[in-house]
């Protein structure tokens, strides 16, 4: 029993359909419970106000009919109309306390005596008593104080009725309105037990499209659902596809790069078994057009899983001093100036390892060339951040920067690297929705600006 | 000169000793983290290229164990881990330099030179005292602009001599920064292959201080 005892836990971790079903199954009982309690006093009242309203009647009667005799005491002039009142224990009772303690009874109190407790009452006031009667009968007796013509002193006139038909009543009412409610109650959790059954349904129906989608059935998640589920299956379908396309891609990404390897692969092997012994030179050559090829398929490979989480974005400045403190480390020999300026706020919609590898790549790019400073802004413009980097360098004339970003063709042999670093940058660029745009900057030297979506403030 | 090599890769670790000790060093290996830790700790090198993809322990972690305890030989780090982010952490770890594979042997060693040149706060890849002149970059030595035939070990001490002008330098020092760890060491031969760079240079090149060592001065 305790593992389905009705705890806040069990509430707050089992399944919907239990929560929702011992959610209604409270709310019912509390519900019919206070509707029980309320009901059966509403009757109690309205019985007692009736019995107490037929009292006063008798009473009004009985002081109409007494008056008082020649030797002054009380009399009554004539019986009640109530037959009961003459019926022995009938349980309409009424008693008159005259003068010199003379008391008169009604005949259905046949033996017995009917104390009343003792009381003092002004003229026309009535009191209400209660005191156990013949037969230990509970007793309500109303009484007033009567002031005859004729008569010295004031004499208590009372009329009793037994209580026990108010109670009976009520406890009958009581029994039958609870069994009405418990039917009631019956009924509503029937009630809610298929509200909740179909309330969840679409859920039902959610895992079995999933089940059908894990066993390879379906592709994604098939069927209408309600507008509060259709978002999270539309999302879900989303994913799916995100997912599918990513594998895709992953896949042709691999065959594309097995492809371009085979092809170095096959003149190094020439190589091997000419003639003349292997060319160091072909060798090298060959090594060195892989090592390009595996350089940009991992660039990209490494962007693609980040473009779809990144949420927040990117804040821009504080990457792109780590870097310039990297390039600067990494060419202490030269000395060289790197300046990091630009908007605090600048937010790019990139993960931070892709922003580090363009911002990277340019800034190293820009050191290898300078001659003594490179300048680096990073500015929001146009719905977008706009990264420059600047060299004081040679520059490259105009009609050969198209052929830099091109073929990933390195100009100058004599300056180490892979000669790599604006292709793979303007491709991470473009997957990220941006651009690259080769200028000349001010001091005479390359000037590259690296143009990127501006992320959305985070809320969090 | 001498560098330690820390290098999982049995290949690549012997084209890299055999072009290093080509280049006139003297070549510590090491095959894993834990014995790239320990050398570093207990051995005056002159320079370290260090692989960060090491078996046992990181590269990363020794480097920084390394930088903890207060150990400024500079440091190359040779990896396989070429991205931005990955450069960043090697140089935020006290690297001096980051080179990543594959890497040309010629761009390897102008790298190490640099770093022992610039560990030395030379400013220039030729270095010169009075008449006698070393190029680091191609190991020619000069005596008022003739070249000078040397021996391995005898360009070892005199380079080791130029990269420390005008210090006092013990005979144990020497030995330490000339030869490799397994080599059979004599201290003696340190003062044949002196009084040989004396015979080729000049008497006044080297001078002995008597009781500490020897010490690099220009004639006047």
């Amino acid at each position: 029993m305790t593992r389905s005892s009705l705890t806040l836990s069990s509430l707050t971790t089992s399944s919907l359909t239990r929560r929702l079903f011992l959610l209604a199954v409270l709310w019912i009982a509390l519900a019919l419970v206070v509707t029980g309690i309320i009901l059966t006093d509403l009757f109690r009242i309205h019985a007692e106000a009736e019995l107490g309203r037929r009292m006063a009647q008798h009473l009004d009667e009985l002081a109409a009919v007494l008056e008082v005799t020649p030797d002054g005491g009380v009399a009554l002039a004539r019986d009640l109309s109530d037959p009961r009142f003459r019926r022995p224990l009938s349980g309409l009772y009424w008693r008159v306390d005259g003068p010199g303690k003379r008391v008169l009874r009604s005949r259905s109190l046949w033996d017995q005596a009917l104390d009343l407790p003792a009381d003092t009452l002004k003229d026309g006031e009535v009191h209400r008593h209660t005191l156990t009667g013949p037969n230990r009968a509970p007793l309500v007796a109303w009484e007033r104080s009567l002031r005859l013509p004729g008569a010295a002193v004031p004499v208590r006139a009372a009329v009793i009725a037994d209580a026990s038909d108010v109670q009976a009543a009520t406890a009958g009412f009581s029994r039958v309105l609870g069994l009405s409610l418990a039917i009631l109650a019956a009924g509503l959790l029937a009630a809610a037990a298929v509200q909740v059954r179909l309330g969840l349904g679409p859920l039902r129906r959610m895992r079995k499209a999933l089940a059908d989608l894990r066993a390879g059935r379906t592709s994604r998640l098939e069927g209408a659902f309600p507008g509060e589920v259709q978002p999270v299956v539309d999302d879900l379908n989303l994913l799916m596809e995100e997912n599918r396309a990513m594998v895709e891609r992953a896949r042709a990404q691999a065959a594309d790069l097995a492809h371009a390897l085979k092809t170095p692969l096959a003149v190094i092997a020439n190589a091997a078994a000419a003639p003349g012994g292997t060319d160091p030179a072909v060798v090298a050559a060959e090594a060195d057009r892989m090592r390009h090829q595996i350089e940009r398929h991992l660039a990209r490979a490494r962007a693609a899983p980040a473009l779809l989480h990144s949420p927040g974005g990117t804040v821009v400045l504080p990457v792109l001093r780590q870097i310039a403190r990297t390039v600067a480390r990494l060419h202490t020999e030269r000395g060289i100036d790197i300046q990091v300026d630009g908007d605090v706020q600048a937010r790019v919609r990139a993960d931070p390892v892709d922003l580090q590898e363009m911002a990277g790549n340019l800034i190293d790019n820009a050191a290898k060339w300078c001659s003594a400073v490179v300048r680096v802004t990073a500015v929001a413009a146009g719905g977008g951040i706009v990264i420059t980097v600047q060299d004081d360098g040679p520059g490259i004339p105009a009609n050969r920067r198209s052929d830099v970003l091109a073929r990933g063709a390195r100009l100058d042999e004599a300056v180490p690297g892979t000669g790599l670093g604006l292709t793979i940058t303007q491709e991470l660029a473009r997957l990220h929705g941006g651009s690259l745009n080769l200028e000349a900057s001010q001091a005479g030297g390359l000037s590259v600006s690296l143009h990127l979506p501006q992320a959305a403030a985070a809320g969090k | 000169m001498r560098i330690l090599l820390a290098e999982d890769d049995a290949a690549l670790r012997r084209q890299l000793a055999e072009a290093l000790g080509d280049a006139g060093y003297a070549v510590d290996m090491a095959p894993d983290g834990e014995e790239a830790a320990f050398l570093g700790v207990s051995e005056p090198y002159d320079a370290v290229v260090l692989d960060l993809g090491l078996p046992v322990r990181d590269g990363l972690s020794v480097l920084r164990a390394w930088r903890a305890a207060g150990i400024t030989v500079p440091v190359l780090i040779l990896t396989a881990r070429g991205t931005w982010q990955e450069k960043v952490a090697g140089i935020d770890a006290g690297a001096d330099d980051y080179l990543a594979k594959p890497f040309r042997m010629e761009e390897l060693l102008a790298r190490v030179r640099a770093l022992i040149r610039r560990a030395g706060g030379l400013a220039t890849a030729e270095l010169r005292c009075g008449p006698v002149a070393l190029d680091t970059r191609t190991g020619r030595v000069t005596l008022d602009g003739r070249p000078v035939a040397l021996t391995a070990h005898e360009f070892k001490v005199l380079s080791y001599l130029m990269h420390h002008p005008g210090k006092v330098v013990s005979r144990t020092e020497l030995t330490e920064h000339v030869y490799a760890q397994d080599f059979d060491r004599d201290s003696n031969t340190i003062e044949v292959f002196v009084g040989r760079l004396r015979r080729k240079l000049g008497g006044d090149l080297i001078r002995t201080v008597r009781g500490l060592g020897y010490r690099l001065e220009a004639a006047q």
